[in-house]
């Protein structure tokens, strides 16, 4: 019983923090201590490690969709021709 | 075309945070523009179709945000050359705005609540790209779609755009928690909707 109640806490504290280990954001870095104890659960709850690996194939698939959306060269191309006319406007 | 100076290009990009108070020459400029700038410019144009929804306005938001940009170059540490570029995109396009839609204009406008059209950017699916990926595609392009601007937002230019927290919030003018709480919840809205849509009760 008691077993049972310490692990629901400590998925409750880690579903919390598995976005933040997964994307291991330079603004908002975990605490080597909080990652030892999120990888020991993950390492031994069917639950919480499903969910990180979701979030790791969500990840996946939004980073797929980033490179459909590619800016069209043409744009890209008329951005650069501004530029230059930008910096070539200021040596005058 | 306009061939880059070559004087002083060993300089490293660092060194406009040496520079005194005095203004700058145009030669320094253009270098910290080549250094700072051009290499933004993806990221650029690919946030600002994020937050108008169309190509051809992110093109003229981008325009005028390298313009003003190059004006204050000088003033540039040489720090966080895209978290000081999105900043400047943000103005920007909050000025547009109240320009073209004076009736939603008002101060401290929430630039995460605009809402951005979507699908219109889809290409065609490289050969390689197998039917069920392309089935997956969708049903995530739909999820995102279905949540509430706010949410959806932060969840792009962070997972599609790859923006950092910092950089999103920076680009919202919203405090680092409140991104970090909306990614989470875009997360897990999107995620719980996967699951609820089997790919196989999909309309053709």
């Amino acid at each position: 019983m008691i077993s049972t109640v310490t692990t629901m806490l400590t998925c409750h504290w880690s579903a919390r923090r598995i976005q933040r280990y997964l994307d291991a954001d330079p603004s908002a870095p975990l605490e080597p201590a909080e990652i030892r104890r999120l990888e020991d659960h993950l390492a031994t709850c069917v639950k919480c490690s499903a969910a990180a690996e979701e979030f790791r194939g969500l990840a996946r698939m939004m980073a797929r969709w980033s490179q459909r959306r590619a800016p069209d060269p043409a744009i890209a191309a008329r951005i650069m021709m501004a530029c230059e006319a930008l910096l070539t406007e200021d040596d005058a | 075309m306009r061939r880059r100076p070559g004087k002083g290009a060993r300089q490293s990009p660092g060194f406009l945070g040496m520079t005194s108070a005095a203004a700058i020459g145009t030669a320094e400029r253009q270098r910290a523009f080549h250094a700072y700038v051009e290499p933004e410019i993806d990221v650029l144009l690919r946030v600002a179709q994020t937050l108008t929804g169309s190509w051809s306005d992110s093109e003229d938001l981008v325009q005028d945000t390298l313009i003003r940009a190059y004006r204050a170059i000088d003033r540039f540490d040489g720090a966080h050359p895209r978290a000081w570029l999105l900043t400047i995109l943000r103005h920007t396009h909050l000025n547009s705005i109240r320009r073209q839609r004076p009736d939603l204009a008002r101060e401290g406008m929430d630039l995460a609540t605009q809402r951005p059209a979507f699908g219109a950017a889809r290409t065609a699916a490289s050969a390689e790209e197998t039917v069920t990926d392309r089935l997956l595609d969708d049903d995530v392009e739909s999820a995102v779609a279905s949540l509430d601007p706010r949410f959806r937002t932060v969840l792009l230019l962070i997972d599609v755009e790859q923006l950092t927290y910092a950089e999103a919030a920076e680009l919202l003018g919203l405090p680092l928690g409140t991104v970090m709480s909306r990614l989470s919840r875009a997360r897990d809205r999107v995620r719980t909707q996967l699951r609820a849509q089997p790919r196989l009760r999909r309309q053709p």
